[in-house]
């Protein structure tokens, strides 16, 4: 990494403008067994270089929340705003990483892979392969750009997914439980490296994960969904800890635990007042 | 790459050396008839023939046929099989068509088009064409089918419009399934080509297999058979070779 990296501290409370606003979105998907509510009156507003870990339960509806603002589906109920356009279909202001790697193109080497985005612009091969290396470089693979996916184990294929959304210069970045198919250890660095490129690049993230210990060491803040279906806005809780975080600190502990009982509540579902008084 | 070469080569090697060595010992030790001859009196005749520059132009003809009606029939089955596999409205109307035809064997339709095209070289390029095109679009339709919708999305919040979407993802992911059905209409080229030349042909291998029919040239009958089966490894092999370029990368067992 070399020198003290300028990590951005999380402004809590400070008027910000919105870079995308979510109003009371709702989803409700309509198949041949009846239509069934994935989210629900969601409503948040994410700031410009802000950090935003969406945190849920399975089945929450949280990768909903995600395929709403990346446009891959439109909203039932209420409206996604981005610099107060509404998001219509997807584009290349919202870039996102995907939870598997089955969204890389075999036939196409790791640079070119990253490269993908710029070549979709008219970017000349010498600029776009420039481009490119330094995004392969940002993401610690210098030396692999020559690979094919086949050929890149798991976490490096996410490191590349990374690479490929930030060449394209989002205005922000929307990841899916990026690492949730790694195993623990690869896990921990990826998670590390990516706090360091979003000190370097200062780029607006969403964040999906189920993970409370993820959510708490990578975000500024976390935002808790209650259970689905029909999941919605819980809590916001902001992470106000220096970077990079010390999973072991008191300060760490504390706003674990808080999120963890939010979620905890979740998980073990209170019974129905009717039980009770039965 | 090299030495991994070099394995193949002497596998392959020993392979055939095997296969010659299994029907030397069946026709000397085993059924010792005049209609079963071991292989070298067939190399040696395949030598002969080929210095007369006789099965050359055998070869040639078949060759040329099922290049012309291959390359017509991945003409026509490859855009059609994007179609298919790119647009409902287009599936549903051609399905029928190719489910319908797919169950015509080739074979079976050397008569009409004897009739239709003469013995000449239409009806044969037709009939590789047949034999070519529906595998040809099925294979196709599948591979744009199996385009993981991931792979699409990325582009699109990458920027991609649909045109790009298509030329620069559906394409070329489809890419090893239009060689994977190429693959197969060319085994299927060999058999229809054979069986058209024995019906109605003035030269090619199917000919040349009926003439030494009619002769009772035995060996100039298995001369026939061990040039097709070396042809048809050879085209395999390229066309493996092909795919292995494109999709070998993320599938060892192509």
């Amino acid at each position: 990494m070399g020198g003290a990296a300028a990590y951005p501290v999380a402004l809590d409370g400070g008027w910000r403008l919105a870079l995308v606003t979510l109003e009371a979105v709702g989803k409700t998907f309509r198949g041949r067994t009846g239509s069934w509510e994935a989210v629900r009156d969601f409503t948040l507003d994410l700031a410009e270089g802000e950090f935003t870990c969406l945190l849920g339960t399975s089945g929450c509806g949280k990768t909903t929340v995600l395929n709403l603002l990346a446009g891959f589906e439109a909203p039932t109920t209420g409206r996604i705003l981005l610099d107060g356009i509404p998001v219509r279909g997807p584009g290349a202001e919202r870039g996102v990483v995907f939870q598997g790697h089955d969204s890389l193109y075999d036939w196409l080497s790791a640079l070119d892979n990253i490269g993908f985005g710029l070549r979709l612009r008219g970017v000349p091969k010498r600029e776009r392969r420039a481009r490119a290396g330094h995004f392969l470089a940002m993401v610690g693979l210098e030396g692999q750009g020559a690979k094919h996916p086949a050929e890149l184990s798991g976490g490096m294929k996410q490191r590349i997914q990374i690479a490929r959304a930030l060449a394209a210069d989002p205005r922000i970045l929307l990841m899916d439980e990026p690492f949730g198919a790694l195993d623990a250890m690869t896990r921990a660095t990826l998670q590390g490296e990516l706090t360091r490129i979003w000190a370097e690049t200062r780029k607006t993230v969403l964040f999906i994960t189920h993970d409370i210990e993820e959510a708490v060491a990578l975000s500024t803040r976390v935002a808790v969904m209650t259970r689905g279906p029909g999941g919605t806005l819980k809590a916001v809780i902001p992470v106000d800890l220096p970077f990079p975080r010390d999973r072991t600190s008191d300060g760490f502990m504390a706003v674990f635990r808080q999120v963890h009982a939010l979620i905890h509540a979740e998980i073990v579902a209170p019974p129905a007042r009717a039980e009770i008084d039965a | 790459m090299n030495r991994d070469g070099a394995t193949t080569l002497l596998g392959y090697l020993a392979g055939f050396a095997l296969l010659f060595l299994v029907w030397h010992l069946a026709a000397v030790l085993l059924v010792r008839s005049t209609l079963f001859p071991p292989p070298w009196p067939v190399l040696e005749r395949g030598w002969v023939l080929l210095e007369d520059g006789l099965l050359q132009e055998s070869v040639l003809a078949s060759l040329r046929r099922i290049l012309q009606g291959f390359l017509l029939g991945s003409a026509i089955g490859i855009p059609a099989g994007l179609a298919i596999g790119s647009f409902r409205w287009v599936r549903l109307l051609l399905e029928p068509w190719t489910e319908f035809f797919r169950f015509i064997p080739a074979v079976a339709m050397i008569t009409v088009s004897v009739i239709w095209f003469g013995i000449g070289e239409e009806s044969k390029v037709f009939l590789i064409a047949y034999t070519t095109v529906f595998v040809i679009i099925i294979a196709t339709a599948a591979g744009v089918g199996a385009v993981t919708p991931d792979k699409i999305r990325a582009a699109q919040c990458l920027g991609a419009s649909r045109t790009q979407v298509f030329a620069l993802v559906a394409l070329p992911a489809t890419v090893p399934f239009i060689l994977t059905g190429m693959r197969l209409a060319m085994a299927n080229s060999f058999v229809t080509i054979v069986a058209a030349e024995l019906v109605a042909s003035n030269d090619g291998l199917g000919k040349m297999l009926w003439d030494a029919r009619l002769f009772m040239q035995i060996e100039d009958i298995f001369v026939a058979l061990v040039t097709l089966g070396l042809l048809g490894f050879a085209t395999d092999r390229a066309f493996r070779l092909l795919i292995r370029a494109f999709a070998g990368r993320y599938n060892p067992t192509m």
